[in-house]
């Protein structure tokens, strides 16, 4: 036991041996020795502000503070003692001196560490008996946030998280003794993508949530363990349930993907499940609009309409909403009974874009960005997509790895970035070639897009000599006019600093579908078709094992009158196709059109039968995160009406089409897939190969367009808060999102005369847009960018997808009321 | 017939005729039989607990906040509670929150009075009245405007008492 790396201290008379840098409350917790904490929280560094941990060092004159004091050799530690017990008491009585007590009215009743702490450790009665602190309640802080200032005991862990965990600084402690208080700075609405996770840690009820007020008492919740699928990072969570109604989402510990973190959307995201706008019922066109049917005369039409028209004049889209085992069954039905090969989940992406021919998700593990030295991100905004995953990269940048960007903007996360690299929106390309050249190269005088090549190779150098460097691509980069440049660029750097790039690209249960075989020349597990072919067949009966349409190419194929019949499954196209001409001329020439949702979604509108699909909280099966983790999912709550899962649909038509798909349980359709996919497990990973890239088609400069009479160049991107079918029906998101808006640089809103939150409409050559015009500097004058995912202002009405890059002009259309 | 046996008859003989006598005693008194529903007891004992109610404040304000506790502390898991926040144009109670729907079941009640004990705010009570019977067994499940006493103090609560 001489290890130097180790002491051996006694806790309440038992000898025990922890690694050196121990705190006393760490090593006591090891033992199985409680001791009551409020300010420390084991993912940020102690603090020592409440004083609640208090213990008996001997040979130390006063209490110490446990979670502070550093286990030393040879330390005789006492929790237990009388002096302990009283100094306990003590400090409870302190809190509790400014404390309203209104338990029975606060949210956190029930699961509040004050409650349990005074219950256990607290003295039982107050000597307190002058006026007690006073402040106005509840106070909101954003549509997320209520602040009970009352109750706070100023433990200051939502501040640090916000510091230290989130970096977004989102609250700030204000005024001194008797008056501090928690707030947002300039009482502004809280600013953060993951203040929910403030709710949790916050030790008793000051900080609760406005979409869980006063619904239930931890007493009435079922939690019900599952995976949010809301966007691709999976993190674990717990459906808390009570009477077939989900509450709240809380994370569920997993230290692979999420640690204990979720960020807001999967917060307060998943409250649509319940709306009542929920479709209950098969609707079939009829004359001026529809009308509800029974699922027996649903199918009925749509198997006649199927048995009428060949196999490969049917086509299928989406599937980044069905789990895994829905994707699979969805794959059989088309290839094996529709026997068509057009099927693709990639709705959303643009046919000259690299994206089409590189498999997805991330190569580097979640867990393993945190220990990271050097970090490109190149036109990713990983808040806005990925949020959770930013957590892992902060810790990283927090042990000192640096932070390159190369982008249109910046980001929100440039205070942790060490090397941001802005571009226009055509010189992607250029920056990264300089970038790659610089990487073990000797660095090339110059300019390039205004950034001096010297800053280039410094960044070029930390890429270069980092020994665990990541690099990611995002939707931004692959969707820019130079997209296939930008990624073959970012191939080479990959290449000359040996790792494997991380496809940014994807939401919800993309990867899954593409597991599932949602893809016209992948079979399931991305394996090539022609390989599979036996096995398939040898599974399913007969099978298309040809090679199909992509997304892009169906919708051309649609609007050339190729099509009998599009299907449309967990996707709305109409807002997700990069340009909305098309897919209005799609919808048009194809004769029938059927579409699975849970919403009358704008493609369902259009529809001619529309069938009420369940969604991911209310199934049990798996899905796939970005990093090729295969995840449970648990149904939490029924489904409404008589709808459901597109699985179940799949299999009850094959049955009217004369074909058998017999599957009872989500188990025996994975079991399935393992038998054509080698490696897939529960809870293993399955890591996308990306296929080495040859050279990019030459696509010209076409692209520096003729914009006469448009002269700002569009940008668009996702958020993380939109209002799509679905969030715009997850009431707390709907409000993060608020109304549609669009960025303009400050001299460019200048030279247009709009002021901050004018209403202004932005037109193309094809169509416009009114939002709201924010102004910011992160953006390049002559450059406009504007969110996706908003439907009373859906970008893919601006833009004409045969030309690389969109040009708008922007007009004031209502001033902004003052 | 041996000696004990004889005694053991006795002892038997002498303890039926003890019971007898008790029988016999009561022959000659009063019934105490109450001819209920014709006739009724005057009235039952102060503490007895029989229906529940929710109990409002002097100023017909509800006592209720639907805390839960009531709920969770249940031996039977008879109530349901769901709350809802006031609002400046509709406050129910006093504070933030309130019981927007209450229901007790009746039949699973076993009047033990525990949900009266937890009670921080001294709205649910147990009253004196034990007539509890129905046609169904969802009449038996009370709702808020049946356990909601009619006007401050119908319960026979004091409406202005501090808990
Ligand atoms: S609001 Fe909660 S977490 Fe923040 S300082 Fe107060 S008690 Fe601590
Ligand atoms: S990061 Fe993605 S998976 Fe995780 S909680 Fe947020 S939306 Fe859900
Ligand atoms: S009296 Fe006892 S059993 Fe009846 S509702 Fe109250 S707590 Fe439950
Ligand atoms: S009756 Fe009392 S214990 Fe029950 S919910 Fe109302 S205030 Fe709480
Ligand atoms: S927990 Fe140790 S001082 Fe707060």
């Amino acid at each position: 036991m001489n290890d130097q790396s180790r002491v051996t201290l006694t806790i309440d008379g038992t000898p025990i041996t922890v690694p050196k840098g121990t705190t006393l409350y760490q090593a006591a917790k090891r033992s199985g020795i409680e001791i009551p904490i409020f300010c420390y929280h084991d993912r940020m560094p102690p603090l020592g502000a409440c004083r609640m941990c208090l213990v008996k060092v001997e040979k130390m004159a006063k209490l110490q503070t446990s979670c502070t004091l550093e286990a030393l050799e040879g330390m005789v530690v006492d929790t237990t003692t009388p002096e302990v017990k009283s100094g306990q008491e003590a400090i409870l009585e302190f809190l509790l001196i400014n404390h309203p007590l209104d338990c029975p009215i606060c949210d956190k009743g029930g699961e509040c560490p004050l409650q349990d702490q005074t219950f256990k450790f607290g003295p039982g009665r107050s000597r307190f008996v002058e006026a007690k602190r006073d402040f106005a309640k509840p106070v909101s802080l954003g549509p997320v946030l209520v602040l009970d200032r009352e109750r706070c005991i100023l433990c200051w862990r939502c501040v640090r998280f916000g510091e230290i965990v989130a970096g977004d600084d989102a609250l700030k402690g204000f005024e001194r003794g008797f008056h501090s208080e928690i707030n947002t700075p300039f009482t502004l609405p809280v600013r953060s993508k993951f203040i929910g996770n403030t709710i949790g840690i916050c030790p008793v009820g000051a900080l609760t949530a406005k979409s869980y007020r006063f619904i239930a008492r931890p007493w009435d919740n079922q939690p019900v363990q599952s995976t949010c699928t809301l966007c691709g990072v999976g993190c674990a969570v717990e459906f808390d349930v009570r009477g077939g109604k989900i509450t709240r989402t809380r994370p569920y510990e997993d230290p692979a993907v999420n640690d204990v973190w979720l960020c807001d959307l999967g917060f307060f995201g998943h409250t649509f499940v319940h709306h009542e706008g929920r479709l209950r019922r098969p609707l079939v066109r009829r004359e001026g609009g529809f009308a509800e049917t029974t699922w027996d005369d649903a199918l009925a039409l749509i198997a006649s309409r199927l048995e009428r028209s060949s196999g490969p004049r049917v086509a299928m889209l989406g599937g980044a909403r069905l789990t895994n085992e829905d994707g699979y069954v969805a794959t059989r039905f088309f290839r094996s009974v529709v026997r068509t090969p057009h099927l693709d989940h990639r709705v959303d992406a643009l046919a000259r874009g690299p994206d089409l021919r590189m498999s997805w998700g991330m190569t580097t593990a979640i867990e393993d960005l945190a220990r990271a030295d050097c970090l490109l991100l190149v036109g990713c905004d990983i808040t806005e997509t990925y949020p959770v995953i930013w957590l892992r990269m902060k810790q990283a940048v927090d042990r000192g790895a640096a932070l390159i960007t190369v982008g249109t903007r910046s980001l929100e996360i440039k205070p942790s970035v060490r090397w941001q690299f802005l571009h226009r929106r055509t010189h992607g390309a250029e920056v990264m070639r300089a970038l790659g050249e610089s990487v073990r190269g000797s660095p090339p005088r110059g300019t390039v897009e205004d950034i001096d090549r010297e800053v280039i190779a410094a960044a070029a150098a930390a890429l270069g000599a980092a020994s665990r460097p990541v690099v990611m691509v995002g939707r931004e980069a692959m969707d820019a006019p130079d997209g296939w440049e930008i990624l073959l660029a970012a191939g080479e750097i990959c290449r000359k600093i040996g790792v494997a790039l991380n496809v940014m690209r994807g939401k919800g249960n993309a990867y899954g579908a593409s597991l599932a075989g949602i893809l016209p020349d992948a079979a399931p597990g991305g394996r090539p078709l022609e390989e599979a072919a036996a096995e398939l067949r040898n599974l399913w009966g007969e099978v298309n094992e040809g090679s199909g349409m992509t997304a892009p190419e169906i919708i051309e194929a649609a609007a050339a009158g190729g099509l009998d019949v599009l299907y449309v499954a967990g996707a709305d196209p109409a807002n997700d196709v990069p340009d909305r001409e098309r897919w209005r001329a799609a919808r048009a020439r194809v004769p029938f059109v059927v579409v699975h949702d849970a919403f009358l979604s704008e493609t369902a509108q259009s529809a001619d039968v529309v069938l009420p699909a369940l969604v991911a909280a209310e199934k049990d099966g798996t899905v796939l995160s970005i990093e090729g983790r295969v995840r449970r999912v648990r149904a939490a709550a029924q489904g409404p009406g008589e709808a459901r899962a597109d699985g179940t649909i799949f299999a009850a038509l094959a049955a009217r089409l004369g074909k058998t798909m017999g599957y009872s349980s989500w188990e025996e359709i994975f079991n399935e897939m393992r038998e054509l996919i080698p490696g897939l497990a529960l809870d293993g990973r399955m890591v996308s190969r990306h296929p080495p890239m040859d050279a990019a088609p030459d696509m010209g400069r076409a692209w520096i367009q003729d914009a006469q009479g448009y002269p700002f160049a569009l940008i668009l991107g996702d958020v993380l808060f939109d209002r799509g079918a679905l969030m715009a029906r997850s009431p707390t998101i709907a409000d993060l999102a608020g109304e549609p808006w669009a960025l303009i640089h400050p001299d460019d809103a200048a030279t247009l005369g709009t002021v901050e939150g004018d209403s202004v409409v932005l037109s193309s050559r094809r169509g416009s847009v009114a939002v709201r015009a924010r102004f910011s500097a992160s953006i390049r004058p002559g450059e406009v960018y504007l969110p996706r995912g908003y439907d009373a202002a859906p970008a893919n009405r601006l833009v004409d997808a045969r030309e690389p890059l969109t040009y708008v002009q922007v007009r004031v259309l209502v001033p902004a009321t003052t | 017939m041996g000696a004990r046996r004889v005694r053991k008859y006795l002892r038997q003989g002498f303890a039926m005729l003890k019971g007898m006598a008790v029988t016999f005693r009561y022959l000659f008194r009063p019934p105490i039989t109450v001819m209920y529903p014709e006739q009724k007891r005057p009235a039952v004992q102060p503490r007895f607990k029989g229906r529940h109610w929710l109990t409002l404040y002097e100023d017909t304000m509800e006592r209720c906040v639907g805390c839960e506790l009531c709920v969770i502390v249940c031996p039977s898991q008879a109530i349901y509670v769901k709350a809802a926040e006031n609002t400046p144009e509709h406050q129910v109670s006093k504070g933030e929150r309130y019981a927007e729907d209450f229901q007790i079941n009746e039949l699973r009640c076993i009047f033990c009075g525990l949900c009266e004990e937890a009670c921080p705010t001294g709205a649910i009570v147990l009253g004196r009245e034990y007539e509890l019977a129905g046609y169904t067994r969802e009449s038996m499940i009370y709702t808020k405007p049946m356990l909601t006493e009619p006007y401050p103090g119908a319960s026979g609560r004091d409406p202005k008492r501090e808990v």
